[in-house]
């Protein structure tokens, strides 16, 4: 596949979130509001690319049965250390993101994508794989977010959309909310994929 | 049994290497981190009880210790309030709560400084939509609206409405316990001048 192909697959076709239904913890905590869904997405997609770049370069010193420890080590290392070095170098980031920090450990399309793509390709793929798989989930979490953030609370990304007299669906911020919006949205990609 | 004991050898040369960076960079960040809070503590401090000069007060209780601020007018040196800092666990974190009160003990206002609560939902409790809820409420008022008080929870979000609430309530039933056995300790001269 050409490096082109790479970096979009991940938008809608592979979508991590839509498609391959990686990274669901992350996708409903953080989609009760599209600032958030902007932030976690854009610090899995860091971690991500940075994660699939050391996977790759790791990937022919790595003995095959311990893969997976190995990767685990290194992911959680990594966000720990970038963790650090937010707080440290540039705080006020640290300070909307930093929240999500720890949930991209636990985030399963980091682990996922080291696994089934980055320990077979080379650098430069798995580089395109991380920018694209990354974009994917924050659009994804976007679309989701979009959904709940006007429904619950009648704003899109802190703008007031609904009228004032709007009274807001409480539900879709709570955790039901979610799980309908994403399988609406998950059986509404279907039925376009199946109608192609 | 060579086979495993390599597979195990190569484990923790990956877990050194981590753990050796990890170190690195913690110390190199600590010192960084540390200061940072230092000052956004001040600044926050400075927001609550504005044009004050700040004196640290140490009680030691038992085992743990207490800190607050005595906040007095920089040109007029008259007591305008004080301020500390209470923390509990809420609901997936602690939640770290600054509160400046006046000489009556009134809540002046409050600033949660520290939490990772679920976004969205506990994590608005940063928002000045909540943390205005508490200006001008005394100890006895601060209690969530389910617990028969005066703050009215946050939607999903009882328990770290709660933390910050009662942290809020018992850290300052301590501040006043300390301030009252000064006043009393002090001579009456003193009290009024």
């Amino acid at each position: 596949m050409s490096f082109m192909k790479e970096l979009t697959k991940g938008l809608i076709k592979e979508n991590p979130t839509f498609v391959i239904v990686l990274g669901m913890c992350p996708t409903l905590a953080t989609s009760t509001s599209v600032n958030n869904a902007i932030g976690m997405g854009m610090a899995a997609t860091f971690v991500l690319v940075c994660s699939n770049i050391m996977i790759s370069l790791i990937k022919n010193v790595t003995p095959d049965k311990i893969r997976i420890p190995v990767y685990v080590v290194v992911i959680a290392a990594f966000v720990s250390i970038v963790d650090m070095m937010m707080a440290a170098y540039v705080p006020d980031l640290h300070k909307s993101l930093g929240l999500f920090i720890p949930l991209i450990v636990v985030n399963c399309i980091i682990l996922g994508r080291a696994e089934a793509y980055a320990n077979k390709n080379n650098v430069l793929n798995s580089l395109a794989d991380g920018i694209g798989m990354g974009a994917g989930f924050t659009l994804a979490l976007t679309v989701v977010a979009t959904f709940r953030e006007i429904l619950g609370n009648g704003t899109w990304a802190g703008l007031r959309i609904m009228p004032q007299t709007y009274d807001p669906m409480l539900m879709a911020l709570l955790a039901p909310g979610a799980f309908i919006t994403l399988g609406t949205l998950m059986a509404t990609i279907n039925l376009l994929k199946e109608k192609k | 049994m060579k086979f495993y004991l390599k597979l195990g050898l190569i484990l923790l040369a990956f877990c050194i290497v981590a753990t050796a960076l990890l170190a690195y960079v913690n110390s190199i960040t600590k010192p960084k981190i540390a200061a940072i809070k230092i000052k956004e503590a001040e600044l926050a401090r400075e927001e609550l009880i504005p044009n004050s000069a700040f004196e640290e007060v140490t009680v030691k209780t038992g085992k743990d210790s207490i800190v607050y601020y005595v906040a007095r007018d920089k040109a007029t040196k008259e007591l305008k309030g004080y301020t500390f800092t209470a923390a509990k666990i809420g609901y997936s974190s602690n939640v770290k709560t600054m509160a400046a009160m006046d000489k009556d003990f009134r809540i002046l206002g409050i600033k949660v400084v520290e939490q990772a609560e679920t976004p969205g939902l506990g994590a608005n409790c940063t928002d000045s939509t909540f943390t205005k809820k508490f200006r001008g409420l005394t100890p006895d008022q601060l209690m969530v609206d389910k617990d028969g008080g005066k703050i009215q929870s946050m939607t999903g979000a009882t328990i770290t409405t709660r933390a910050v609430t009662n942290s809020l309530r018992e850290q300052i039933a301590l501040v006043k316990k300390d301030v009252e056995a000064k006043l009393a300790a002090l001579p009456a001269q003193e009290v009024t001048p």
